[in-house]
């Protein structure tokens, strides 16, 4: 019997040292997997993008940081919006995006209430939400990263003081349905008013985002105030709008135009001296830093809390001023793509 | 061979066992391992070519969107007048302008893969959202727009574009995004009026490859047709990969060394795109499902051995060990104890083995107690004969006695017979020697014919003839067995005959027998009679065998029978004795004619006398004795 049991030694060790080989084999071959990986996601991770007047251009960048953060990350993302300007649009757009249970998303609040059920809604089915550029403060949006537009606006007004020489009429053309122009509107208002009396705000009109139209509106305007020295636009595409218009009344010279963005048209006619100046906003962080932001609460990395859908204790910055720059002739050229 | 052959028969079992059990399983083991590799890997192959062929697929549906956006563009009645006023006008009317860019963002509106759309028109004047010329060099010169020039109004990817004269206003650059051109062309002249240019972003392109998952590290990688990287992961293996390698055929797959790392590469390339895909991924990945199934495999071999052994020596001990132990009980036997029986019951051909052997003891064991019976049935009859000697003993001292008292008084012819008689007790008494000398047998004879002629006068004649070899040589022969035939010549031959008769008795030596021939002129027997005797004489023998064997302990009947032989028969008395004595082929035959006379033939072996004591006589000695 000693035979048999020496066998059966010889056998359970052989075994044993096959089975430690097979399994260190098993481990060797997962560590190449392990190169170079860093803070990663999944490829099949999504992050969605929602906008309003989804063609314009000014997404354009923040969409551009969306994507660069995506790479980074190695997830995917998707670009969804509105193609009109029309909030109920922007409703439908978002409902149907959260039926697709994506990993986050990134929406620029077209009106700041009447998106808040919707955002509610994502957040409850647990979709990380964020705004950006636009704000929706009373929503459970987990944060807002946007310019402070308010702020926009007193810079604006500092600006346009002194291109004026400290006095003279302006007028405001802006969306005054819109938050972030609201804010921008009473930023450059009250500015105004408190620094610098000897300028009058003479008028407020809608240019509804639209070239065409605002370049319609400036007609208006300057037929109504011959005398304007000053107009303020407080997105590009309006800009451009007010500057062919004023650029067909020749009165280039004479009535200063600051717009907002730097969207081509706009730096071009900054170049060719139509707009005055323009304010630049942090777009690309806008995009950048929302699906950063996503990622981290999708992956649990912010700030340790029981519940994130709560949103008792923010596991992010809350509010995230992306900044703003004033970009006039001597500047423009750096705000071109290399 | 013969050393195998030499082994101990449970180590030539465990040995076959063990082949028969583990060497199909190894083999079998073997033989799965290989066509499992075969199958996964031929399986591997196919799905990730299908795999490949779904990539390829997506990849053509993005592109081929791209191209219908360039045909819808071409069909935009603003476009065409922009694109055919070419030299007619040095600028672009901004009304124009401003629809055309409102037209071409609702593409990008839909399509967010879309970096940027360009339309170039022959007069170097473009129209575009999103890019825009850095330097005022012309575009028409450009690379690109040759390109597309040279493909006569066909759909031309380009790939990443480098150096070109284009920047996109959102930072995109150039390995960002993968360039398609179309020339639209005059149907008339077929000359080109103009070049629309659509970037595709590379992310939609890579969301699409990296999304799918070749085993835990494979990747996919897309190339075009010149060789150049489309899309390439960022993996330290890229480096290694040579683009000449998938340059041949529309789809295979090779497998390559990079870096130490064995990779398998399969690829396919699209027609519509003239791109090909390109999957990598580790060969050891590959057989690692292999390695699994192997490894259960081996595991199971291992067990089936473990089995096997278990088994092997099971069954090697239990056949070797009965066979063991049925030779120990044989070398018992050997040894000389025959009262060993092996095996309980075992009903098995080695429990056969044994009871075979146990019937063989009981058999010798019982022959030997037959040879036993035969020897003390022998010794019975002997005894027989002297306890008949015992009253002539008395009877010779007495007759001594007389002989000595008629030669003092004067008697001659008394004193002879009484001599005569008292010499036929004497030879028969012997010292109660089974076998006395050849010469004191005929003396014995010629004593009692000597008496019996006293009696008988003139009627009873006999001489003796002695072969002279006879009488130089001490020959013995067995005691008393001329006597009883001489009586039964007399007898039953010659006083029944009318006249006298003679009796004549001869000694001869034939080769190593003794002849010895009693023959008288009597009376004779009829044919009947001779035949019964002779029936009588061949079966005597095989009676007392059949009583010894069928009825062992009653010794009493034998000698009874014995008894009887003696009293009425002198001559099966005497075959008896010899047959009993030297076996057959020895005895007494009779021969026999109606009134021509009997001769009885003797046959009895020559036995040389060489201690000057008869034959057998120390066993009988101490019986006779007392």
């Amino acid at each position: 019997m000693k035979k048999l049991l020496f066998i059966y030694v010889i056998l359970i060790s052989t075994f044993l040292v096959y089975f430690t080989f097979y399994h260190f084999r098993e481990v060797n071959t997962e560590s190449w997997d392990q190169i170079d990986k860093g803070l990663q996601g999944e490829i099949n991770e999504k992050y969605v993008m929602v906008t309003f007047l989804s063609g314009i251009d000014y997404w354009k960048n923040s969409f551009k940081g969306f994507e660069d953060a995506a790479q980074l990350l190695n997830v995917s993302v998707e670009y969804h919006g509105a193609t009109q300007y029309d909030v109920h649009e922007v409703i439908t757009v978002l409902e149907q995006v959260i039926a697709k249970k994506p990993a986050g998303i990134a929406i620029t609040a077209m009106d700041p209430e009447a998106l808040n059920v919707t955002i509610n809604k994502a957040i409850e089915a647990g979709i990380p939400v964020v705004t950006f550029d636009a704000g929706a403060p009373k929503s459970n949006a987990l944060s807002f990263l946007g310019t402070n537009n308010y702020n926009a606006g007193v810079t604006a007004a500092h600006k346009m003081a002194d291109l004026l020489g400290n006095k003279g009429k302006v007028a405001v053309i802006t969306l005054p349905h819109q938050l972030n122009h609201q804010q921008r509107y009473s930023g450059f208002r009250e500015t105004l008013q408190k620094e610098y009396k000897d300028i009058e705000v003479v008028a407020m009109e809608d240019g509804k985002g639209d070239q065409i139209k605002s370049q319609m509106v400036t007609y208006e305007l300057m037929k109504s105030y011959p005398d304007l020295s000053g107009i303020f636009v407080t997105e590009a595409n309006g800009g451009i709008g007010v500057g062919n218009a004023i650029k067909e009344l020749n009165q280039v010279s004479r009535v200063k135009i600051i717009s907002f963005d730097t969207d081509k048209g706009t730096l071009d006619m900054v170049r060719d001296g139509v707009i005055s100046a323009t304010l630049a906003q942090g777009t690309w962080n806008m995009g950048y830093w929302s699906l950063q932001y996503l990622f981290h609460i999708q992956h649990n990395l912010g700030q340790p809390v029981l519940d994130w859908k709560e949103g008792d204790v923010p596991l992010l910055p809350v509010n995230v001023d992306t900044g703003i720059s004033v970009v006039t002739k001597s500047n423009v050229d750096n705000y071109y793509a290399k | 061979m013969l050393e195998m052959n030499n082994l101990p028969i449970r180590y030539k079992l465990i040995i076959h066992f063990m082949i028969i059990s583990i060497l199909p399983s190894i083999c079998l083991g073997i033989l799965i391992s290989w066509a499992v590799n075969n199958v996964i890997s031929k399986q591997v192959n196919a799905n990730t070519l299908q795999l490949i062929g779904n990539a390829n697929k997506s990849l053509e549906s993005y592109v081929s969107e791209i191209q219908n956006i360039t045909y819808l563009i071409s069909f935009n009645s603003d476009v065409k007048n922009f694109l055919y006023q070419g030299e007619n006008q040095s600028t672009i009317d901004p009304n124009q302008m401003y629809d055309i860019q409102k037209f071409l963002q609702g593409f990008t509106t839909l399509h967010s893969e879309v970096a940027g759309i360009l339309v170039l028109n022959s007069n170097n004047q473009y129209i575009s959202n999103e890019m825009y010329a850095r330097t005022s060099k012309k575009l028409t010169e450009e690379q690109w727009y040759k390109e597309a020039e040279s493909s006569k109004g066909i759909f031309k990817l380009i790939g990443h574009t480098s150096g070109r004269n284009i920047t996109t206003h959102y930072n995109y650059k150039d390995d960002e995004v993968i360039s398609v051109v179309r020339a639209i062309l005059d149907p008339d002249t077929q000359i080109t009026k103009g070049v629309i240019l659509i970037d595709l972003k590379l992310r939609v392109v890579a969301e699409t490859l990296k999304d799918v998952r070749l085993g835990k590290s494979g990747f996919l990688m897309v190339i075009d047709n010149q060789g150049k990287s489309i899309y390439t992961p960022a993996s330290p293996l890229v480096e290694g990969i040579q683009k000449q390698w998938f340059a041949d055929q529309m789809s295979g797959d090779f497998s390559r060394e990079i870096d130490g790392q064995s990779l398998e590469f399969i690829y396919r390339k699209s027609p519509f795109t003239d791109w090909t895909t390109v999957g990598v991924f580790s060969t050891d990945e590959a057989v690692s499902e292999v390695q699994e199934i192997r490894f259960y495999l081996i595991s199971f071999i291992f067990l089936v051995s473990f089995l096997g052994v278990t088994a092997s020596f099971y069954l090697a001990y239990s056949i070797s060990r009965p066979i063991l132990r049925l030779m120990h009980s044989m070398q018992t036997a050997e040894s000389g104890d025959l009262t060993i029986r092996p095996m309980g019951i075992r009903l098995d051909e080695i429990g056969m083995l044994g009871r075979s052997f146990n019937a063989m003891l009981t058999q010798i064991v019982k022959l030997i107690s037959l040879v036993e019976v035969k020897e003390r049935q022998k010794k019975e009859a002997e005894l027989r004969i002297l306890h008949a000697n015992i009253k002539p003993h008395f009877l010779y001292n007495t007759l001594d006695t007389i002989q000595w008292m008629a030669r003092k008084n004067g008697a001659a012819d008394v004193s002879e017979m009484v001599e005569s008689l008292a010499k036929l007790f004497r030879i028969g008494l012997s010292n109660g020697q089974d076998a006395i000398l050849l010469i004191d047998e005929v003396e014995h004879v010629i004593s009692y014919l000597k008496i019996q002629q006293t009696r008988y006068k003139a009627k009873l004649n006999f001489d003796i003839q002695i072969d002279p070899a006879v009488t130089t040589e001490k020959l013995l022969l067995l005691k008393l067995i001329l006597q009883p035939i001489v009586e039964n010549a007399i007898y039953h031959g010659i006083k029944e005959r009318r006249g006298p008769g003679h009796i004549q008795v001869s000694v001869t030596l034939e080769k190593e027998y003794v002849i010895i021939k009693i023959a008288d002129d009597g009376l004779g027997m009829s044919k009947e009679t001779l035949d019964s005797l002779n029936y009588q004489l061949s079966h005597t023998l095989n009676e007392i065998q059949q009583q010894s064997t069928t009825d062992d302990s009653d010794q009493e009947q034998i000698a009874l029978r014995v008894n009887r032989m003696i009293g009425g028969y002198g001559i099966m008395n005497v075959h008896t004795r010899i047959v009993l004595s030297f076996g057959e082929g020895y005895g007494v035959s009779i021969d026999s004619q109606v009134g021509k006379g009997t001769i009885v033939t003797i046959i009895h072996p020559i036995i040389i006398d060489e201690e000057g004591a008869g034959r057998n006589g120390n066993t009988l000695e101490t019986i006779n004795r007392g």
